[in-house]
């Protein structure tokens, strides 16, 4: 909001630049859905939007796409800043388990279930967990076992053809 | 008479023993979710979601509804032992029932909110089975208008009652009704925003886009908060409410029935308004109103009464005309989409199993309830050791490979991850995932209603007010938004006030609780829903409560009730 008081003027212009940016930052997201909102406007009025008496396939996403324009164009100037919480340091942590996770598909996918399982366990009680790492590996290798044995053997999912999963007997 | 062939029914589809496990297991699940803060109703049914696929219908819904209610016990351990409500709708217990706790007298304020949450429970149940026939009955003759104005009206409500800005509530909702178009035309089989994609061709799975958004996206928020967990110390003795409890309390427990009942039956109603309305009325009615906010076991009846019972009747319009009141009925309404079974009007004759064996579910399950809350409240705390990294690790295994066993697909498994970072973002800036997730659940419904409207009016919107039932709801729905408008400031003070209590509480503690770690930011991070409200902290009643809050407290500072803290570990 305010400039911090400081004692040199640059310091003080800069951070006040600065501040004011980050006061503005906020509308990053009623934008953004303004954006997502006139896309959809144009895709919509593509595909058709017929008449009233015959509404295309394109009419109804266009009647939604007008109210989230609309709502999301008022929200760029009304929305007050107290709304939206800081960015801190862990949202780095955040994005680290967001890899993971797509991580976690890619080898599922490649992998079967078992290893992937087991070092998606490992990764988050360990890491995001703060466990010891005797912990972490026995509860990994317990999880991993155990659901491996709910989905597949008792449930009858079929997951992906694993590498360890035939000596278990999957 | 077919009351009573329906009653009968219920139970023999409830008391099969199959059925009366997944009670006992909803009913558990619920409560267990319930104590453990950050887990809340609505994540925990979006994780269960894909293995309702694997078991009938209504052995599905009499789970889910299990753990709705049973979450509505579960949360009051902790608004009482704690301070923290572990769900929302506890917030309101937090007032009196932490002040009893504080007093010592923990055992019969949990003890009187699960009587009183069981006679809420059993009196709506009551009502549920009574009401629901005939307003399903009336609700047959609906046409495509009334469908438009009835989900239009739930869409409404839920974004008018949500805790958020309504504008951004709004604009989540058109995201929700724009994600629900993905996929084919209903009508003339067009690909709509499918990008040639054609894992999109058959739309966004629901259960994806819930998992994500309540379950991913709230691991991943709560992994920004580093506030530990603090453990009860403290054992909780007399837990069967005295004589005088009892006396003190009956009329709060009678009112709260009623008052939550009927609020429940409103879309956007169950929960967290009504046992605000409790609290308030309680308070207004007593002799010296001063008590409340210091131990006064009214104030932890009424509210507790009313939350079960607004849970439970909170079933209706979902049950007969397909409309879910809330998020959580959102969910399960999409559970029995899954299954094939659009609820609504028909509901009652074409699957009486499933409706009356869910009512009677209810019955046993309140019960149940109450036998495990009694007994076994000590046990139920001990849960809250369990570390949440422990948790947050084996929820995300299970929602990633859940997802997908739903349909085998590695691409739902990407809908989930995509949909968990916007849930996690919605949360850092402010929008609230429920409007979207029940815009996106009756999207199609709506979609379908109001083309079919047009045809059948041939182009004239008029079609909306001039039939006398959706003309009304429509009249309802230009009243409701009236009334929020003057009501908002109403509302605001109350949670306003359970703010700035819980600041200057914290301050107070601060320098007792330095040594372990304690900050006064963790305590605000205890309230869920108090602490993430924008409009908490704005408006005049703040002022007010911060001069109560500061009056000087003997108890205060050294307290043998409030629980030490333990760190990380």
């Amino acid at each position: 909001m305010s400039a911090p008081p400081s004692a040199s003027g640059t310091v003080r212009e800069r951070s006040r630049d600065r501040s004011v940016l980050a006061s503005h930052l906020h509308r990053i997201a009623p934008l953004l859905l303004v954006a997502l909102g006139l896309l959809a406007l144009f895709q919509a009025r593509d595909m058709g939007l017929g008449e009233l008496t015959a509404p295309g396939p394109g009419l109804w996403p266009f009647l939604v796409a007008v109210l989230l324009t609309g709502t999301a164009a008022v929200l760029v100037f009304v929305d007050p800043a107290e709304d939206y919480e800081p960015w801190t340091p862990a949202t780095v942590r955040i994005m680290g388990g967001l890899v993971s996770l797509g991580l976690f598909i890619v080898l599922f996918e490649a992998l079967g279930f078992i290893i992937p399982a087991f070092l998606m366990l490992a990764l988050w009680l360990r890491v995001f967990g703060r466990e010891p790492w005797r912990w972490s590996l026995g509860l990994a290798v317990a999880g991993a076992v155990l659901f491996h044995l709910l989905f597949v053997e008792a449930l009858g999912v079929p997951f992906p053809e694993g590498v360890l999963e035939p000596v278990l007997g999957g | 008479m077919e009351l009573w062939d329906g009653i009968l029914q219920g139970f023999s589809v409830a008391l099969d023993p199959t059925n009366l496990l997944y009670v006992f297991l909803g009913v558990l699940i619920g409560t267990v979710i319930g104590v453990l803060p950050g887990l809340g109703p609505t994540a925990t049914i979006a994780l269960l979601l894909p293995l309702t696929y694997a078991i009938p219908p209504e052995t599905a819904v009499i789970l889910l509804a299990g753990i709705y209610y049973g979450s509505m016990y579960g949360g009051t351990i902790t608004s009482v032992l704690l301070r923290l409500p572990g769900e929302a709708a506890a917030v309101v217990t937090t007032f009196d029932g932490y002040q009893m706790a504080r007093q010592g007298r923990a055992g019969p304020a949990l003890g009187i909110a699960a009587v009183g949450s069981f006679i809420g429970g059993i009196v709506a149940v009551i009502g549920l089975a009574l009401l629901a026939p005939p307003l399903a009955e009336l609700a047959v003759e609906f046409g495509p208008p009334e469908y438009v104005a009835l989900t239009v009206l739930g869409i409404l409500l839920v974004t008018y009652l949500g805790a958020g800005s309504v504008l951004k509530s709004l604009s989540m909702a058109a995201l929700g009704l724009l994600l629900a178009t993905i996929g084919q035309d209903p009508i003339t089989g067009t690909t709509r925003f499918t990008f040639d994609q054609v894992s999109l061709f058959d739309g966004l799975d629901f259960v994806a886009v819930a998992m994500g958004l309540f379950g991913v996206g709230e691991i991943l928020h709560s992994l920004e908060r580093t506030d530990a967990v603090r453990a009860v110390t403290s054992k909780i003795k007399h837990i069967w409410p005295t004589r005088k409890d009892f006396r003190d309390s009956s009329g709060a427990i009678a009112r709260g029935s009623v008052l939550g009942f009927f609020i429940g039956v409103l879309p956007g109603g169950g929960g967290v308004i009504s046992s605000l309305a409790s609290y308030a009325m309680e308070k207004r009615r007593a002799k010296d109103s001063s008590r409340f906010g210091k131990g006064a076991i009214e104030g932890v009846a009424g509210p507790e009464t009313a939350n079960n019972a607004s849970s439970t009747s909170a079933f209706i319009p979902l049950l007969t005309l397909g409309i879910p009141a809330n998020v959580v009925l959102a969910l399960i309404f999409g559970a029995l989409l899954i299954q094939g079974i659009t609820p609504g009007p028909q509901l009652i004759d074409q699957e009486p199993g499933i409706f009356w064996g869910v009512i009677a579910s209810m019955f046993i399950g309140n019960l149940m309830l109450l036998m495990l809350n009694i007994p076994l409240v000590g046990v139920f705390v001990q849960l809250l050791r369990v570390r949440a990294g422990i948790l947050a690790a084996f929820a995300l295994l299970v929602t990633m490979t859940g997802v997908f066993s739903v349909n085998n697909d590695t691409f739902d498994m990407w809908v989930v991850l995509v949909f968990g970072v916007i849930g996690w973002l919605m949360k850092k800036t402010g929008f609230e995932p429920g409007p979207l997730v029940l815009a996106f659940v009756l999207g199609s419904i709506l979609e379908r209603a109001f083309r079919q409207s047009m045809l059948l009016s041939g182009g004239s919107l008029e079609i909306f007010v001039t039939r006398p039932i959706s003309g009304t709801l429509f009249g309802l729905m230009a009243l409701i938004i009236v009334i929020s408008l003057v009501t908002t400031r109403r509302r605001k003070s109350v949670f306003g006030r359970v703010e700035a209590e819980d600041l200057a509480e914290s301050e107070e503690a601060t320098p007792s609780d330095a040594a372990t770690g304690s900050t006064a930011s963790r305590q605000r991070d205890g309230g869920p829903v108090v602490g993430r409200d924008p409009d908490v902290a704005e408006g005049d009643p703040g002022a007010e409560a911060v001069v109560r809050a500061g009056d000087p407290d003997p108890r205060a500072g050294n307290d043998p009730d409030i629980p030490s803290s333990r760190g990380d570990r």
